[in-house]
């Protein structure tokens, strides 16, 4: 009877795995459908001009070329440009973990005058979207002379109403006992920050932190207005400034060779911290 | 390239502020003379106090000089501002045929792209189930997400371009098919838009509403499977109910961002083909830095950001109302 019952289920388990690896083979056909243009942007970046006048829609890199990486990797303006866009991320991103979580922690923890409507100021940011007011600081950059500096790509968006909201939110969370037991031991209220609520904070501080990174290096509308001189692009704005350079006609390859290459880095990254980006959607959306 | 050391910036902002210890202490002597509410407000003050300043300049004051230029003829090198009262809007409202276009348009990608929501439902039940191996194609569809826009809009641009240069149509080539003009035909162009956002940000959707999934109590499901309920009833009433926190939350986002498409349309069509992909943000943008005319562009951003106002308190009065917004 057992060894039936045994049979039965092992039988089962059979079916039940090979059904999971046809379904699995199904969405890897899909998905390699959906990626399709992706793996065709990669092959074209192997292929040399001359096939591909002949012939646009292959997969097959042959004949092969790495001339079009060759001429990529060799210019010292992508290189600048992915420079550019380390350090204004970087910097952008310090900067506003930095800023935002002293202002958080005083929202989260202190009690003083004008707090509730200070916090609804704060608020207010969460509703205005940078595309209804970068001109006003457009003209505030222009009248400063700041256009066409790095300084000018890493400011906007440092004080972060999110950030803000998100961190206080998060510190409130934190038991007031171990900030208690800090105080008795004479400490004010910076060194209870550094020492007790930023380190209990990192896991929120770190998703903060991918997010910005990624948003800022993402930009788009405030790099391409005030970027204008080629010194100063990040590599985003860089491979547009070059994609209408070559245009579409003479050199598709190398324009695909610069597409990957500005996607490779964020493409890194993003399996550098893989996990903590799809946790932290989930905390960002507010559903755990 | 594993993050930065929280331990070690600790550290190192811990000896630097010990640097201070001699300055402080006579500072801290008459602080701590303060009445206590008084003590913590000078705390917070200080402690908001960089956030404030950039807050105060490029988000508050912003906002007021946003509605102030409005009011202005005023052109981007600063010459020629003069104050015209209402007449740009008045301009806008019902003499700028472009602008109602733009603004036409722009509604026109609001709606097609709500379904990016239900298409990332689609790609979340798809991938939520528990077969080995499955997590790698989260990975894959989430991956374009991540991805700038002019990487995205230069590959689709390529695959819809419209000669022979396009990928698509140099496919049809062989059979002697085609041209298919995608991205000369403004119904066409704006479809291609469209889609593009899809691919590039369906991976979003798709990863809130697993989490989502993965928030629903299986219990929830073995009672119904207990009393019989086959699983399109099990769909209907445990998963799409229990659904509702992100898919309001989604919808909200969806139509904040499709409002503001600018990236794709700028490097795919550039407004065209004869502004039909001109959205209200790409007409701000060519207003104020190809015409100069940057009192008129503030004005449009003053009606966009009254609309984004009406939208997102509107949704959010109409979720709470259905039990969704706490």
């Amino acid at each position: 009877m057992t060894a039936v019952g045994a049979e039965l289920q092992r039988k089962r388990q059979q079916i039940e795995r090979r059904r999971g690896s046809i379904y699995i083979l199904a969405v890897g056909l899909f998905a390699l459908a959906w990626m399709l243009p992706v793996i065709w942007t990669l092959v074209t970046s192997f292929r040399p001009e001359a096939a591909l006048q002949r012939n646009l829609a292959s997969l097959i890199p042959y004949p092969f070329t790495t001339e079009n990486w060759a001429f990529i990797l060799k210019s010292s303006q992508l290189w600048k440009w992915l420079g550019n866009s380390a350090f204004v991320s970087t910097t952008h991103t310090l900067a506003q973990l930095t800023v935002c979580s002293l202002a958080a922690y005083a929202f989260a923890r202190l009690d003083f005058y004008f707090k509730r409507p200070l916090y609804i100021l704060v608020l207010i940011g969460l509703m205005v979207p940078f595309e209804a007011t970068f001109l006003p600081v457009y003209l505030l950059f222009s009248n400063l002379k700041l256009h066409n500096t790095l300084i000018a790509l890493i400011l906007p968006g440092i004080a972060s109403s999110f950030a803000v909201f998100l961190l206080t939110q998060f510190f409130r969370g934190i038991p007031l006992e171990l900030e208690e037991a800090a105080m008795m031991d004479g400490a004010g209220r910076f060194r209870i920050f550094l020492i007790v609520i930023v380190p209990l904070s990192t896991p929120v501080i770190t998703a903060l932190a991918i997010f910005t990174f990624l948003g800022n290096w993402n930009s788009y509308l405030w790099p391409i207005i005030s970027a204008t001189s080629s010194d100063v692009y990040t590599i985003v704005i860089g491979l547009r400034k070059l994609n209408q350079a070559w245009g579409d006609v003479n050199f598709y390859g190398r324009d695909m060779a610069a597409a990957v290459f500005t996607a490779l880095p964020i493409i890194i990254f993003f399996f550098v911290f893989q996990r903590r980006i799809i946790s932290g959607i989930a905390i960002n959306s507010g559903i755990k | 390239m594993t993050g930065f050391n929280v331990g070690r910036a600790v550290e190192a902002c811990l000896s630097l502020l010990e640097a201070f210890d001699p300055i402080a202490e006579p500072y801290r002597r008459f602080h701590q003379n303060l009445p206590p509410k008084m003590q913590q407000t000078v705390t917070a003050f200080a402690f908001i106090l960089p956030f404030g300043v950039l807050y105060a300049i490029f988000t508050i004051l912003p906002i007021f000089q946003t509605f102030y230029i409005s009011l202005h003829k005023w052109e981007i090198m600063g010459t020629n501002i003069r104050y015209i009262g209402l007449k740009n809007f008045e301009r806008l409202l019902t003499r700028d045929t472009q602008f109602h276009q733009a603004f036409e348009q722009t509604i026109l990608f609001v709606a097609l792209t709500i379904p990016i929501i239900f298409v990332g439902l689609f790609f979340a039940l798809m991938l939520n189930r528990p077969v080995r191996g499955i997590g790698i194609f989260r990975t894959i569809f989430y991956l374009p997400n991540i991805i700038a826009v002019t990487v995205i809009g230069l590959i689709w641009g390529r695959v819809f371009a419209s000669s022979g240069r396009g990928l698509i149509n140099a496919f049809l080539e062989n059979f002697d098919a085609g041209p298919i003009p995608f991205l000369d035909q403004g119904d066409l162009a704006t479809l291609v838009v469209a889609f593009t956002t899809l691919w590039w940000t369906v991976g979003f959707s798709m990863l809130v509403f697993l989490a989502g999934l993965q928030d629903i109590s299986q219990a929830l499901y073995d009672a119904a499977k207990v009393d019989g309920a086959n699983s399109w009833h099990q769909f209907r009433h445990i998963t799409i109910p229990g659904l509702r926190r992100p898919f309001a939350f989604l919808c909200i986002l969806q139509v904040i961002a499709s409002f503001q498409i600018f990236g794709q349309v700028d490097v795919m069509t550039g407004g065209g083909p004869a502004g039909n992909t001109r959205t209200i943000v790409y007409n701000i943008f060519e207003t104020s830095f190809l015409y100069f005319q940057v009192g008129y562009g503030t004005a449009m951003a003053v009606i966009m950001f009254a609309v984004l106002l009406v939208i997102s308190l509107f949704q959010l009065a109409l979720f709470r109302d259905h039990g969704v917004g706490s």
